[in-house]
């Protein structure tokens, strides 16, 4: 097959969990014999063929007024390029990730007069809400990529629910795959933490990953810390993302002192290396579709502490892989961190099936089969 | 000539409606085929039977109308591929900058010429409203990627040289104060249509 992927962020540059998800299933595809294209955003146009994955960068606007504006800007330029290159040959279909890609998407669909997937990684009404005309839009796009799409697939179980009643889809059209992680990726890297640049060797560290603003719950993570170190001295916390760094930086300083450490940028090494090296990963998000950073703790054969919502609801298997808190409840999450430091052997042990979980469940050769029979049947509708 | 005419929507007493309708009902006389793909504002438009209409809902709210217009636009070029099923469509011609994004994609892919009439531009009305940055650069593409710019008058063409670097052998002052001027658009068309199929052979 030769799908055609709209998203407007593809490694190396990403903000969020889409650019991993698409360079993960876009590879798995050409890996599988087919013949994917991305077109994503770039500083300039340039082209790049990686892992058997053509990818075309096309340059947005710098006179936008905002991103809803900027999107809008992108996917006609996105969509000039696919019509360019129809020229010397076919696509099947038309792939959109999320709604930034809505736009151009569906201008390609009505000019090539293809089929158009649509997978949804999170929705407006979840990240944010709906309080401005500025919101109301970008859920209108969100409505009107489901309402184009001949399939739409969302990533998380409990999400499809929420696709399915924010925009009245028909349950037919919409499917559930989760997300995978590349264990290659995980199993080829070597693990050169300088443990000292981040924790005492007698400190265990407890890992946070994400994007920090309130979706992701960092704030009831620090909440938390106090009572933790009270109970748990030995407890390091690493707050590694972009965003309000430096406002929740502010405020956990003040509660956790230099028990809490925000190294800034880290490279998706190191990254890797903190996953394996922490005694656990902690994910306190009040919102979260999928959460990508259990399955990738898990490949790392560390267990997770998360909020019971979303995604997390299924990557994360309580006292077996990690352990579930009630999201945005500070109390639960320092109950939870406790335990798990409590007892590292029982820790380790849920990280091990954590592991095995992800090797049994969420691999991308698995993801992409399914996928491929999503596009399957967008063709035959 | 099957002509594809691109408006915002088609409205009597309106300025774009007016100017698309009499040209439509011009070439309709000197024996052509318009079309006309709007979207579908409710209002009445009077018109000659001879002129085939085709109007649209869109079931999309924009935050301005920079955000409407790109996805109209996006319903507008499914309207005209639609059609395109039937019969060949020999040249599309946008109005302003609002359908100048249907106008070049449709072009680049039926490979057909592309006209572009600019009302006004976003430089002689000021830059006051939302995204009028954006605005003038889908004005610049439009005439970027246009065969043929007709100019409503001569401060318009002036802006077109001036503010979006135009080459000059691309505009044509077509003034509908002036009489004549639809002749000018058909000529126009004619002879970029002339060398085209000189072009091809």
């Amino acid at each position: 097959m030769k799908p055609l992927f709209f998203t407007w962020e593809y490694p190396p540059y990403k903000a969020g969990g889409i650019a991993a998800h698409c360079e993960d299933l876009a590879t798995t595809l050409a890996d599988q014999g087919h013949e994917p294209v991305v077109i994503t955003y770039g500083e300039e146009e340039e082209i790049e063929v990686r892992d058997g994955v053509e990818i075309h960068r096309v340059p947005s606007s710098n006179s936008a007024d905002n991103t809803l504006s900027w999107a809008m800007h992108l996917g006609h330029q996105m969509e000039k390029k696919a019509i360019e290159l129809s020229k010397n040959r076919s696509f099947d279909l038309i792939h959109a990730h999320d709604w930034m890609a809505v736009p151009g998407a569906t201008g390609v669909k009505k000019t090539l007069g293809i089929p158009m997937v649509f997978t949804v990684h999170s929705t407006q009404k979840g990240r944010d809400g709906i309080n401005s005309e500025y919101q109301e839009t970008i859920h209108n796009l969100e409505w009107y990529g489901t309402y184009e799409a001949e399939e739409i697939i969302t990533v998380g179980r409990e999400f499809s629910e929420e696709v399915k009643h924010n925009y009245d889809v028909p349950e037919e059209k919409v499917n559930y795959i989760p997300n995978g992680v590349d264990l290659e990726k995980f199993d080829n890297h070597t693990n050169n933490l300088n443990y000292s640049d981040y924790a005492m060797d007698w400190e265990q560290i407890v890992l946070f990953v994400g994007r920090m603003y309130p979706q992701k719950g960092p704030g009831h993570l620090i909440e938390a810390m106090p009572e933790i170190l009270e109970e748990k001295p030995q407890a390091k916390f690493v707050m590694c993302g972009s965003g309000a760094t430096e406002h929740y930086k502010g405020i956990a300083k003040e509660v956790a002192g230099d028990k809490v450490h925000f190294p800034g940028y880290v490279s998706d090494q190191e990254l890797l290396s903190l996953m394996k090296s922490a005694e656990m990963t902690v994910a306190p998000s009040v919102y979260e579709p999928f959460g990508i950073v259990p399955l990738e703790a898990a490949a790392c054969q560390t267990a997770t502490v998360g909020s019971y919502t979303g995604g997390m609801k299924d990557t994360i298997v309580h006292e077996y892989t990690g352990l579930h808190t009630y999201p945005g409840d500070h109390n639960s999450i320092k109950n939870q961190v406790t335990r798990a430091l409590e007892d590292p052997g029982w820790t380790d042990w849920m990280g091990d099936n954590a592991r095995e979980r992800v090797e049994d469940n969420f691999r991308w050769e698995q993801i992409t089969a399914w996928t491929t029979g999503i596009y399957q049947n967008a063709l035959d509708s | 000539m099957r002509i594809a005419f691109l408006v915002k929507n088609f409205a009597d007493g309106d300025d774009l409606s007016e100017y698309v309708k009499s040209l439509a009902e011009y070439v309709v006389e000197k024996g052509h085929d318009p079309l006309v793909v709007s979207f579908d504002d409710g209002s009445d438009c009077t018109v000659s039977e001879e002129v085939e209409i085709e109007r649209f809902q869109l079931h999309f709210d924009g935050d301005s109308l920079y955000t409407w217009a790109m996805m109209m636009n996006n319903e507008m070029k499914g309207r005209v591929m639609e059609k395109m099923e039937n019969e060949e469509i020999d040249l599309i011609h946008a109005n302003d900058w609002t359908t100048a994004p249907g106008g070049v994609t449709l072009s680049k892919h039926l490979e057909k010429p592309l006209f572009l009439t600019i009302h006004s531009t976003e430089n002689m009305r000021g830059f006051q409203g939302q995204n009028s940055g954006l605005i003038s650069e889908m004005e610049w593409q439009g005439c970027f990627e246009a065969d043929q710019v007709f100019a409503n008058n001569e401060d318009v063409k002036n802006s077109l040289l001036f503010d979006l670097d135009m080459p000059d052998e691309k505009a044509c002052v077509a003034d509908p104060l002036h009489e004549g001027w639809q002749e000018k658009v058909l000529n126009c068309y004619r002879e970029i249509l002339d060398k085209r199929i000189e072009v091809e052979v």
